[in-house]
């Protein structure tokens, strides 16, 4: 068995029986199952970063909604019309908003290698100034510092609805030719999406908000759904850490359907009255 | 680097720890931290960054206008709401309201019936129960926008009470008294136009669900059919249709199902026509018309698609979204993901 595996397992029994110990005195009661699924999942995703890092080849089906980005940043190049970037409502407190600036930098990229031109309208200030340091960053990587400037990331309003009215504004107005909507959004993501595609854009979307996504289905070509919108930094960077932790985050995947699979065969035996052992009383 | 890079990225990985293992240990302190104050600074941080996203639509919308580039003409606009707001909100507060105290001997009734009066209140006893009853000086329930409003009120209890006084809400307390300017605002240009733009999105489902429901390949028929059968389930007339009408569409289904497998359409006509026909003479024999199955009702159908399939396909994205969430927070905590610190 490999010894990394060894190694990992006994570093998460070390870590639950050192919890177990100390239960009730330096650790709170009652929280045993969620402290343990933490300590499994961190070490599988790390697991597998350090088996990336360690030069082991990952591999990764292809997302269309990542490949376009580039591809729609061209478009826009080639009808000489510019990308607008929406990175959602909400603030920087959202792992969605996060996962879209990240995805922000890697666009701004593409913007800059093709001269197109970029505009980032926020609904939050920190969002703005997160933002402008990606562009920013991204420019000077891209050796194109002389086409950035603050105000390609320029913030409208707090407001969903008038927050909408501004987007819609701009993509009424300037048509840009890619629209790109990666972050959070609520009920204002269909009035984006149909403007967008009322101007005929190209338009990707990704959102981690189930009950939107089958709106950016519907009107948007390409969709980021789920997981592959919290993959696409990492997708995208090619790093091998990046990489591996989306093979863990997969394992992870695995071990959960594993666990649901038997918690249904446990449970249906336990109700049939097969064995005496109540599965459900772990949750 | 240090400034930009190092230093920030400490802090996040050492918040984000404490953050993250602080539920599970057992200390007041640390509980407090993880379940308060940390949600409480990140609020008090937004509230004070939203001076620079508001300086910055400021900036824009005035360059706009000396610049007079394309379309200034709405950033005049913009522009003025801008300061309208600020002035309700910073400058003019408007919720004033009347104290009085010391009403003079035998005149708590002409006191309270010009009080009932102006609050619309048709019991004027009410008014005089509350006065009697009152230790400190006694507020009138009624916010008025202006100090010359309030003033007419003054001058018909003046003869009546010795102690009257024109005050107005805190400051912070004075945007959600009804009343105010900042709430008129509010009530009467930001919340219309708000519903508004969310009135839009009926017209917008209509026009996104005309190009879904085209029928394309199967996946788009299925998401037609389920949508028909949801959208009726819905409303009065689904539980009205009778369940041989139901068989026929069931039957229906099925055909169109297996077309692809039978390649005799006469056979295909043969097999349907049959299948309808048997089932509503069974039906009609079993007493399907007085004790329809619950199958066979729209309604029915269309609670199980959505307590089943609908579900389950949902908590499956949950489920995705949230491992991705996970994964995510983790790059990050442990540093390994930058990219937001501009930082590929």
């Amino acid at each position: 068995m490999n010894n990394k595996v060894v190694i990992w397992s006994v570093l998460f029994l070390g870590v639950m029986g050192l919890y177990i110990l100390g239960e009730g005195t330096i650790f709170v009661e009652g929280a045993r199952l969620l402290f343990a699924s933490i300590i499994l999942v961190s070490i599988t995703i790390y697991y597998y970063i350090d088996r990336a890092s360690s030069g082991e080849d990952i591999y990764l089906r292809k997302i269309p909604g990542l490949q376009a980005l580039e591809e729609a940043v061209g478009r826009a190049t080639e009808m000489g019309k510019s990308v607008l970037f929406v990175p959602g409502i909400m603030d920087l407190d959202q792992v969605e908003t996060v996962t879209g600036l990240n995805l922000l930098g890697h666009v701004a990229e593409y913007t800059a290698q093709y001269e197109t031109s970029l505009n980032v309208p926020v609904s939050r200030s920190i969002v703005m100034e997160a933002g402008r340091e990606i562009c920013k960053e991204s420019y000077l990587k891209s050796g194109r510092p002389d086409l950035y400037y603050d105000d390609m990331v320029h913030y409208i309003s707090d407001e969903q609805f008038a927050y909408a009215a501004g987007v819609n504004g701009i993509m009424e107005r300037e048509k840009p030719a890619a629209c790109f909507y990666l972050g959070k959004f609520y009920a204002e993501s269909l009035i984006l999406a149909e403007t967008g595609n009322s101007i005929g854009a190209i338009q990707i979307a990704g959102t981690g908000s189930p009950s939107q996504i089958p709106f950016f289905v519907t009107a948007c070509d390409y969709t980021l759904i789920g997981e592959e919108f919290f993959t696409a930094s990492a997708y995208l960077s090619n790093k091998p850490e990046l990489v591996g932790s989306i093979k863990g985050q997969d394992i992870v995947k695995l071990l959960v359907m594993i666990a649901m699979v038997l918690t249904v065969v446990f449970n249906g035996l336990y109700q049939a009255g097969w064995i005496a052992f109540d599965i459900l009383s772990l949750f | 680097m240090l400034l930009k890079r190092h230093i920030p990225l400490m802090i996040l990985i050492g918040v984000g720890l404490l953050t993250l293992f602080g539920h599970f240990i057992n200390n007041e302190g640390i509980q407090n931290f993880v379940n308060n104050d940390a949600t409480q600074w990140f609020d008090i941080i937004a509230s004070f960054a939203i001076f620079l996203g508001a300086l910055n639509m400021l900036k824009i919308q005035l360059m706009k206008i000396i610049k007079k580039q394309k379309n200034w003409q709405y950033s005049i606009l913009a522009v003025i709401g801008f300061a309208f707001a600020i002035f309700a909100g910073f400058f003019y507060r408007g919720a004033n309201f009347i104290t009085l105290s010391d009403v003079k001997d035998g005149q708590l009734a002409v006191v309270s019936a010009i009080i009932a009066e102006e609050i619309n209140e048709s019991n004027p006893h009410l008014i005089q129960t509350k006065l009697e009853a009152s230790q400190t000086a006694f507020e009138i329930d009624k916010i008025y926008m202006t100090s010359e409003s309030a003033k007419s009120v003054i001058e018909k209890l003046h003869p009546y009470v010795d102690t009257i006084e024109l005050k107005s809400k805190p400051w912070g307390a004075h945007v959600q008294t009804k009343g105010s300017l900042f709430y008129w605002m509010f009530i009467n240009i930001i919340t219309p136009l708000g519903a508004t733009m969310f009135a839009l999105l009926a017209f917008f489902v209509a026009s996104a669900s005309y190009r879904a429901f085209r029928i394309r390949n199967f996946e788009a028929t299925l998401l037609l059919v389920a949508g028909i059968i949801l959208m009726l389930g819905r409303v009065p007339i689904g539980g009205l249709i009778p369940w041989w009408a139901v068989s026929i569409i069931l039957m229906f289904g099925i055909s169109a199902i297996s077309a692809p497998f039978i390649k005799e359409r006469s056979l295909l006509l043969g097999l349907t026509s049959g299948g309808i026909i048997i089932i509503i003479i069974c039906g009609t024999f079993m007493g399907w018309n007085q004790h329809p199955p619950e199958l066979l009702s729209i309604p029915v159908i269309q609670d199980w698609i959505f307590a089943y399939p609908t579900m389950a396909g949902s908590r499956a994205l949950m489920i995705g979204i949230a491992l991705g969430i996970v994964a995510t927070s983790f790059r990050i905590i442990i540093g390994l993901d930058k990219s937001f610190l501009g930082d590929k």
